[in-house]
């Protein structure tokens, strides 16, 4: 049966009725990243199933809410070990996640797929500026920690 | 249940497809096999050739971990193998560590480091595998026959290389004992191993020049004498500044009742110089009879990162002040590995300490007979007694700008079994107090992730990762209750949190129990508050006007 989605709010119907599904494998991937797969329950799992439903909420709406949850999810990435590209590729992953419901769900709807991928083009761009101020946000940490430890000694100086 | 918690033929699909050590995907391989990268971020610097040569320790060169070679002595094997071999005759503990363990994993999911990463090798048993691994093949002889079935490897260098990398991932903190249904302590695992790896300058100077420094001079920072009495002179000026009251600290002063002895971070640290001023103020309040001494001004003891004998030597300076100086007991500050030190193993390495006499609080009359060998006070069970006894004048609005949750520094909570003191105090000098959730606190509580000498700054994405699950559980309470202050008992929590803090949850700032307690403290002859000892603005008390006193 094919599932006709009306031309003005196809995209947030779309979303909201196969969320769950997108969800479910968008979350898998996500915690795959990790050595060995990072478990549900576990702080991270807790928090990127929390933050990747958000986000993906978020993408059916037109105001863009979802800073925190992105926020959330890069803190976490950015001290990572693997590599930044590795790290944001969770980012796209949702693409191949709507094309094959898509495909299974017979829904042809090339423009509503392209919204959908530059929404998520956008969204892995904000991404990478998160991802980006985490870093910054590490080599911060050094250089206050440094001062810290040094608070009487700078504080004699300074005298 | 998590309604993403995945259904049974989910979880099959996925085991049946996914490749995985536990179903020989890797069947060409050991789990050994997959070699170790280390790249900037991942690893500590290594012990300077002077701190070293200071020490006397083993192999003093330049080198770092990324290199390919790591210059190690030429017979380093027979130093590992023979340092193995007389340790496990030492310490029969060690052996039955390695003996006991039937790999049930209870503690696999139970490290910090293994949650904020998802590592394998940093699942407790599989750390102490690294080892075991080792050990099986040089030691018992049925199962050197049986070799094959009993897991074992030879030691070459890239076992090392591993050792140096996961066993420096590995905080000391001991959660994944409470799990371990034969009580191994992994801990002493990792010490054991550091032990070993020192033996041929396999090392990190943020944990040796500590060493070294407070071995020549008395304390982490190599702090000498007249600047140690600078400093703290310094802060009890900012005291008489903020509160009216001189509060007099008097330095090696012979036939004090008390030697008071703390981590010395509290004496140049942000923010452990604010914990420093509680202290002083404490003390002026009950008017003790204390003296602090400018040798053993160090309550930290990095020789427990480094080995046995260094440990053992360390401890011993604040004995030997003690009895240089006459006193009758020794009073401790707020420190963690330093109190596993000296409950654990003090009273077997230096004590009993028969000179001194068992303590007793002159205020309250309490006699502590929990420390009649090491005949050391912890100032929460200190003031705790205190409160209990209403000896103390407190005002606890003085700290509601403060909303609190309380972390348990490991080696307290776990290494001592002190859960309810800090506690009992922090309730009496704040109306603000949350605890975080149940499987995070008390003899559960995650580490920090830079404890036991991990807190090198070039370290700081191994300690983000490490220190996420305790990040997590104070921002379910800062999102649920609005906290905005990390109590804390431990002078690296004071050190490594703020950084912590600052990275998961900005807004959360740190805070030393005692800092509080002098906040509160209604001094004798103390002029209007209206600032903490931080010089921030104390909530109903910016015009002076709500103040009782």
């Amino acid at each position: 049966m094919v599932t006709q989605y009306s031309m003005k709010r196809g995209w947030t119907e779309f979303l909201e009725a196969n969320k769950k599904a997108i969800l479910e494998r968008w979350l898998d991937c996500a915690l795959a990243l990790f050595p060995e797969k990072m478990g549900y329950s576990t702080p991270i799992g807790t928090v990127f199933s929390g933050a990747l439903e958000k986000i993906l909420s978020s993408l059916g709406k037109r105001e863009n809410d979802c800073k925190e949850a992105l926020d959330d999810v890069t803190r976490i990435l950015a001290v990572q070990n693997f590599p930044p590209s590795k790290a944001l590729s969770i980012f796209l992953e949702p693409k191949l996640i709507l094309r094959d419901i898509m495909m299974k769900t017979k829904v042809a709807d090339t423009l509503m797929q392209d919204a959908f991928n530059s929404r998520l083009d956008a969204l892995t761009l904000e991404a990478f500026d998160s991802y980006m101020r985490h870093r910054e946000k590490i080599y911060q940490l050094k250089v206050e920690e440094g001062s810290r430890r040094m608070y009487m000694a700078l504080r004699r100086a300074e005298a | 249940m998590s309604k993403y918690a995945p259904k049974l033929s989910e979880l099959k699909k996925e085991f049946d497809e996914k490749p995985s050590v536990l179903k020989g995907d890797y069947s060409a391989q050991e789990w050994w096999d997959r070699p170790v990268e280390f790249r900037d971020g991942n690893w500590c610097f290594p012990g300077k050739q002077e701190v070293l040569a200071d020490l006397g320790f083993a192999n003093p060169r330049k080198w770092a971990a990324t290199d390919e070679d790591w210059q190690l002595p030429a017979d380093w094997q027979k130093t590992i193998s023979e340092g193995l071999q007389s340790r496990l005759k030492k310490y029969r503990s060690l052996k039955l560590f390695l003996d006991a363990c039937v790999r049930c994993g209870a503690c696999a999911d139970k490290c910090h480091f293994f949650l904020g990463t998802g590592d394998p090798k940093n699942m407790p048993v599989l750390r102490a595998e690294l080892l075991r691994s080792v050990y099986r093949n040089d030691f018992p002889l049925v199962e050197k026959i049986l070799k094959g079935f009993s897991g074992s490897r030879k030691l070459t260098k890239a076992v090392i290389k591993e050792w140096h990398m996961y066993f420096h991932q590995c905080t000391e903190c001991r959660r994944c004992s409470v799990f371990c249904p034969f009580g191994i302590d992994t801990a002493e695992i990792t010490m054991l191993v550091r032990e070993l790896l020192n033996l041929i300058g396999v090392n990190n100077n943020w944990i040796l020049a500590p060493v070294s420094n407070c071995n020549r001079t008395g304390n982490h920072l190599g702090i000498e004498p007249h600047t140690f009495v600078q400093n703290i002179m310094s802060l009890a000026e900012d005291i008489e500044d903020h509160t009216g009251v001189n509060v007099d600290p008097t330095f090696n002063r012979k036939g004090a009742e008390v030697l008071f002895i703390t981590p010395s971070g509290d004496v140049f640290g942000d923010p452990g110089v604010y914990t420093m001023m509680g202290y002083l103020l404490l003390f002026k309040h009950i008017g003790l009879d204390y003296t602090i001494s400018t040798y053993a001004s160090e309550g930290g003891n990095f020789g427990m990162f480094t080995s046995n004998d260094m440990m053992k030597k360390l401890n011993a300076k604040m004995y030997h002040e003690a009895k240089r100086l006459g006193v009758k007991w020794l009073l401790g500050g707020e420190c963690g590995h330093m109190w596993r030190v000296v409950h654990q193993y003090m009273n077997t390495m230096n004590g009993p300490a028969d000179f001194l006499e068992v303590p007793v609080s002159p205020i309250t009359g309490t006699r502590f007979s929990n420390a009649s060998a090491t005949k050391m006070v912890h100032i929460a069970e200190f003031t705790a007694d205190l409160i209990h006894h209403k000896k103390l004048k407190l005002d606890p609005k003085r700290n509601d700008h403060l909303r609190t949750t309380f972390h348990d520094s490991c080696n307290v909570a776990r290494g001592m079994g002190m859960f309810e003191e800090p506690r009992s105090i922090l309730r009496s000098v704040c109306n603000s107090f949350h605890e975080m959730a149940e499987d995070t606190i008390r003899e559960k509580t995650f580490c920090c992730g830079s404890g036991s000498g991990l807190n090198a700054e070039e370290y700081m994405d191994i300690r983000m990762r490490g220190g996420f699950p305790r990040a997590n559980a104070v921002k379910q309470v800062k999102d649920r209750h609005k906290v905005n202050s990390l109590v804390t008992i431990c002078a690296i929590d004071r050190a490594s949190l703020p950084p912590l803090m600052n990275y998961w949850n900005p807004g959360v700032s740190v805070y030393g129990l005692h800092e509080l307690v002098g906040n509160a403290l209604v001094m004798q002859g103390e002029k209007k508050r209206t600032t903490d000892l931080r010089e921030n603005t104390m909530a109903g008390f910016e015009d002076g006007g709500d103040d009782d006193e």
